[in-house]
């Protein structure tokens, strides 16, 4: 069973930096945003597949923060986003 | 460990994992960022999801198994509200400029 | 989208400084946290003290963020959640199977839906819980409740859809919570 976890866990991880590669080469400052995610998720979902297969419950710890950082980077860069939005709108009113 | 949790495990993990490869090939085929968006919180969520629910019959202990569920709870959250606020900043560069 | 997010904002502040704070609802929250904190950090005496600390400063963060009178009725939480899992479950092997597909089976666009859930927290949680829903992903919200929806194709029903969900949505709320 160990080894079917491992191997499965080495799919997720090949195949979310497949789309890590993808995103990172992006132009579009949202879809890197979106790397971030895929990190969580696909990051989670790699290092909880270890946790089981080594039987070393403290790297469920760690998929839970690589979530919630997931979490909070991308409501930060929204509200990053948001502030030049402002700033431009106003500027053109100004002009 | 008995076969029937195995069987469980192999086919849920199975299909999680082949739900991150649709992921992928979603963000690498489909036509325009919000469409990619769709592909990355919704395949990669269910995927997760499946994953953590197949890997319950190996759990240990009680805590041991709620903790992915935890996990799983917090990227569902995660992954709800940070695609919104990913489409809405899409959406407002893809109006405004 | 700035003017309708700050809108909620104040309209959120306001309901909680006008209406009185229910303690039998902050009990509760307390208790879920403090479940929460025994999941996370395993169920050690020791670390119990420190564990109330946090429920206490999280019962205190969600004053804040959620009305204390915004209460959802369980039953209507189950029924929710019955319905949403499997949704979201056909959502995954929805773009599944049309990222697999030979031709990518897309016909992207926006949709615009007008929303039947009052506006602020609740209609900001409808959508965030209609992005995890088959094809749908609501990108803005107009101040007036329509919603700007980025469809995956455009050939499904999407009004009824969102209708359907909406609904599903609207039976969790409880009735005074309708007032918007």
């Amino acid at each position: 069973m160990a080894d079917f976890l491992v191997a499965a866990a080495l799919f997720i991880l090949a195949v979310t930096a497949i789309a890590l590669f993808r995103i990172l080469h992006s132009r579009i400052a949202a879809e890197r945003m979106m790397a971030v995610q895929l990190l969580g998720t696909g990051g989670g979902a790699a290092l909880l597949l270890l946790g089981a297969a080594s039987g070393s419950s403290a790297i469920a710890d760690v998929a839970l923060l690589l979530a919630l950082f997931a979490a909070f980077s991308c409501v930060a860069f929204a509200l990053g986003a948001a502030v030049p939005t402002v700033r431009r709108d106003s500027q053109k009113e100004r002009s | 460990m008995n076969g029937l949790a195995d069987i469980v495990t192999v086919v849920l993990v199975t299909v999680g994992a082949l739900l991150f490869l649709a992921g992928t090939l979603g963000l690498l085929r489909f036509p325009d960022t919000l469409s990619r968006l769709h592909a990355i919180s919704k395949a990669d969520n269910v995927g997760l999801g499946l994953i953590v629910v197949g890997l319950l019959p190996q759990a240990t202990s009680l805590t041991g198994g709620l903790k992915p569920v935890c996990v799983w709870l917090l990227a569902q959250l995660s992954a709800a509200t940070a695609s919104q606020l990913l489409a809405r900043t899409i959406y407002d560069d893809q109006v405004e400029p | 989208m700035q003017v309708t997010q700050t809108e909620a904002g104040i309209r959120m502040k306001g309901t909680v400084a006008a209406r009185h704070v229910l303690p039998s609802a902050l009990l509760v929250r307390a208790c879920g946290l403090l479940l929460l904190w025994i999941i996370l950090m395993g169920p050690a005496p020791q670390n119990l003290p420190l564990g109330l600390v946090a429920s206490a400063a999280g019962v205190w963060a969600s004053t804040l963020l959620w009305p204390p009178d915004g209460t959802i009725s369980w039953i209507g939480l189950v029924r929710f959640l019955l319905r949403f899992l499997p949704q979201s479950v056909l959502a995954g092997l929805d773009v599944a199977r049309r990222a697999f597909a030979r031709v990518p089976d897309l016909h992207p666009g926006m949709a615009n839906c007008r929303s039947t859930i009052p506006g602020g927290l609740a209609r900001d949680s409808a959508c965030a819980v209609m992005s995890l829903q088959p094809g749908k992903l609501p990108v803005a919200a107009d101040p007036d409740g329509m919603l700007h929806i980025h469809c995956l194709d455009l050939r499904e029903a999407v009004a009824a859809q969102v209708a359907a969900d909406e609904a599903a949505f609207r039976r969790m709320l409880k009735p005074e919570r309708r007032d918007g």
